[in-house]
């Protein structure tokens, strides 16, 4: 009987060891397909970084070997840091709209109420926009003379005449609004799910002790929705980060280099210029600075997790004693 | 039954008739001319095979085309198969991704003649002269025009599109007494057709009615296509951007008064007209928003065929010139000048030529040229100009001799390898310039530096090579004939 039952454990132990593998071989082998998928794009990429080639060498393979000349290049590049700088206040500022816009979307909509769904469909239709639509739709509203200045007129009663995309000290203010508008439901959803799946007894116990509304939000909500927050921002900023359609579309990265994020440069060094050796290596180099930024992004995100771990896991007052 | 004699005084009256009539003949009927043309090219067609076509072009220009494709099916069993439908300012791009995987998927690409040289430095244009030479077919363009289709004396594309710029000018408004009467009041001289770009800001000036919706000039301000307007100011001033050793020559004289004449248009342009290209601009235009402007020939065809406030309000002629070298010297401009060209790589690339010689025929291209509504395509072929070809009813016979003497004294953008980069730079310059986040002066020093560059990076070796063949673009004539 014994024998039997070492066996019977021996064979769910083997099969268990099977099945991990299977699992593993599983989660691997997509990875694997899309690594070998991936290889010769980035092979030839490093190619490119390291040789100067341009359309009128004839064949990429008669590029010259230039070492990290092109890397150089970039790095002593005015314009790149501009655009990086660019990128990082469009980034940064649209990531805190769409951030703002969409949590106080998310608090009005996460209590159910009659019509619920009639206002999230609503809510969602800009981030079901395609950008480049949305663009075409943009260029006719803000025309100084176009909709948006006639609202803006009726409204304040003043003859509003307002040039959205011409002035260059406005133009990357205009598409950092289109951008909020397009992408505040992004942060809407994640908000939503975080507050839906808030415990309701931390929510309940201060009532009955007395908080307010905006105690409750402040103290209790923000603090258990950290984690959730951290990830809405961080999602949002590396998608702005490469945002294109609608700085492309409207103003190509005009008027002069006003809207000229990084995504933008890059375009028109690597497909404008035709200088794919450069367009190579700043796209190395983004990529580094973007692996910085998603490798803090985890960090914080750990640190968010394991922070609110162990406000769930410690005992309350008075417990455990 | 008598049998007719054939005397010598017969014969030889005979011959003398047939020699004066003949060539009348062949110039009133275009038609038999052309058809003998178009015969030529599906003989040499049929001797390469049938094939189906995989080619490159925007379906606002291939509309024009199904008719002839189907007609050269139905004669050679060569077709366009599949249009790939991109957009005029994406194909260099797809070009360039060919370049990279050279794939020969591609049979030809209707891209801007600009890219000739890049194209061919790519190893990717092929010549198209064996194959004219082969179906007896010479390509014919107004004036210089030939050129801009040929790199290093060899004809690399057939062209579809002439796309110039003449001067359209408000006529009721040109002509309105009471506007005349004002204009010569305040400046003590009457008012004239404006022969500088001076005087054409002047005039802009005095119609330029913010207040009304009515600005002076039109002409394009916007970062993609700055550079256009800017190469004008330049030639009519008697400048030229290389010197014939190749180094940047945007730090003259002539290069600094084309950028203040550029950015002299900005008090008479509408303040929104950094961020306009045509899409905006068009419907102004043609809205009677605009006094002034030197546009794209197709707008012509789109005035006069519609029901718009400038209908038949419009007045026509070449572009306006500059005294700055001491002579008046005008120019127009011609960009893009749109041309297929056959891809090298392509395994299906002599019947792909063949399909390019037989669409820019005479009669083939007056078909395309002359559409009554899609004006994408602009005349080019000396016989659209002709008496009596159906393309003046879409132009108008002013229009027709405005785009005529245009094109006499048309110039291309730097037609040299490297063209690309050498127009993002002084795009991008130029640009900032106009939104006044440069000087003038700082906006041609940067681009100077930026170009001494991209020599360096081309080669000095093979831009000196190329200038003379850019050179010899230049029109023949400063001023053309009235």
């Amino acid at each position: 009987m014994a024998t039997e039952a070492a066996i019977k454990i021996g064979e769910q132990a083997t099969s268990r060891t099977h099945g991990i593998k299977m699992f593993k071989w599983s989660l691997l082998s997509p990875l694997i397909v899309l690594a070998l998928f991936l290889m010769p794009i980035f092979l030839l990429q490093i190619y490119f970084s390291l040789h100067s080639w341009t359309i009128y060498l004839s064949t990429w393979w008669a590029a010259e070997y230039v070492g990290l000349e092109m890397f150089q290049d970039v790095l002593t590049d005015k314009r790149f840091y501009w655009a990086l700088a660019r990128s990082f206040l469009f980034a940064g500022v649209s990531t805190v709209g769409c951030f703002v816009f969409g949590f106080a979307l998310a608090l009005l909509m996460y209590r159910p109420f009659r019509g619920q769904a009639f206002f999230y469909i609503l809510f969602l239709l800009p981030m079901l926009t395609v950008p480049i639509v949305l663009t075409y739709a943009a260029d006719m509203l803000l025309y100084r003379q176009g909709p948006i200045n006639g609202i803006l007129s009726f409204i304040t009663g003043l003859d509003m005449r307002f040039t959205w995309l011409a002035n260059p000290n406005y133009a990357i203010y205009t598409i950092i609004l289109l951008e909020i508008w397009n992408w505040t439901p992004f942060a809407f959803i994640i908000m939503l799910a975080g507050l839906s799946s808030l415990p309701y007894e931390p929510v309940e116990a201060a009532r009955i002790l007395g908080a307010n509304r905006f105690q409750i939000f402040w103290e209790i909500q923000v603090p258990l929705l950290r984690p959730v927050i951290f990830l809405a921002l961080i999602l949002r900023f590396l998608e702005a980060m490469a945002e294109f359609p609608k700085t492309w579309g409207l103003l190509q990265g005009g008027p002069g280099s006003a809207t000229e994020t990084i995504p933008i440069y890059l375009y028109i060094v690597t497909w404008q210029a035709f200088d794919v050796s450069k367009g190579a290596a700043m796209s190395y180099i983004i990529m580094v600075i973007m692996i910085v930024i998603i490798l803090a992004a985890i960090r914080i995100l750990r640190r968010e997790k394991s922070a609110l771990d162990a406000l769930y896991q410690a005992p309350a007052p008075g417990e455990g004693e | 039954m008598s049998k007719s004699k054939i005397t010598r005084r017969k014969f030889i009256k005979g011959a003398a008739a047939t020699a004066i009539a003949a060539p009348i003949a062949l110039r009133q009927g275009g038609v038999a001319e052309a058809g003998a043309e178009e015969d030529r090219i599906v003989k040499a067609a049929k001797k390469v095979g049938p094939a189906a076509l995989n080619g490159m072009m925007w379906s606002l220009y291939w509309r024009n085309y199904p008719g002839l494709n189907k007609e050269f099916k139905g004669k050679t069993g060569i077709y366009m198969e599949k249009v790939n439908d991109v957009p005029n300012l994406l194909i260099p791009q797809r070009a360039m991704a060919e370049a990279i995987s050279r794939s020969g998927k591609f049979d030809f690409f209707h891209v801007e003649s600009m890219m000739i040289p890049s194209l061919v430095a790519a190893g990717l244009a092929e010549p198209l002269d064996g194959y004219m030479k082969d179906a007896g077919f010479k390509l014919k363009m107004v004036g210089n025009f030939k050129k801009f289709m040929t790199y290093k004396g060899k004809t690399y594309a057939m062209p579809t599109d002439g796309n110039v710029c003449p001067q359209l000018i408000r006529k009721d408004l040109f002509e309105n007494p009471d506007e005349r009467k004002a204009f010569a009041d305040k400046h003590g001289k009457p008012m004239k057709w404006p022969v500088t770009f001076e005087d054409e800001v002047e005039l802009c000036k005095h119609f330029h009615r913010p207040d009304k919706d009515l600005y002076g000039s039109g002409s394009l301000r916007d970062k993609a296509n700055s550079s256009f307007w800017y190469w004008q100011y330049l030639y009519a001033a008697g400048g030229f951007p290389f010197t014939d050793d190749a180094e940047p020559t945007l730090n003259t004289p002539a290069a600094q008064y084309a950028m203040d004449t550029y950015l002299s248009y900005k008090q008479v342009s509408h303040p929104e007209a950094a961020a306009w290209g045509s899409p905006q601009m068009i419907p102004r235009l043609v809205g009677g928003k605009i006094f002034s402007c030197q546009y794209w020939d197709g707008i012509i065809g789109k005035i006069e065929a519609g029901k718009f406030p400038t209908t038949g309000k419009m007045l026509y002629d070449m572009p306006v010139g500059s005294r700055f070298s001491g002579k008046l010297i005008h120019r127009a401009f011609s960009a893009p000048v749109m041309g297929i060209i056959v891809n090298k790589l392509s395994p299906r690339k002599k019947q792909a030529a063949m399909w390019a010689l037989y669409m820019s025929t005479a009669k083939n291209s007056t078909e395309v040229v002359g559409h009554p509504t899609m004006t994408f395509h602009d005349p080019w072929h000396p016989a659209h100009f002709e008496k009596g070809n159906k393309t003046a009813k879409v132009y108008t016979a002013a229009g027709m001799k405005a785009v005529n003497r245009s094109l006499l004294i048309t110039c291309p953008p730097p037609y040299v390898t490297g063209y690309p980069e050498f127009k993002e730079a002084i795009d991008q310059n130029l640009s900032e310039a106009y939104a006044g986040r440069k000087t003038g002066k700082q906006a041609m020093k940067d681009t100077q530096e930026k170009w001494a560059k991209i020599v360096r990076k081309v080669g000095k070796r093979r831009l000196k090579k190329e200038i003379p063949f850019y050179k010899a673009m230049m029109p023949s004539m400063d001023i053309p004939p009235a």
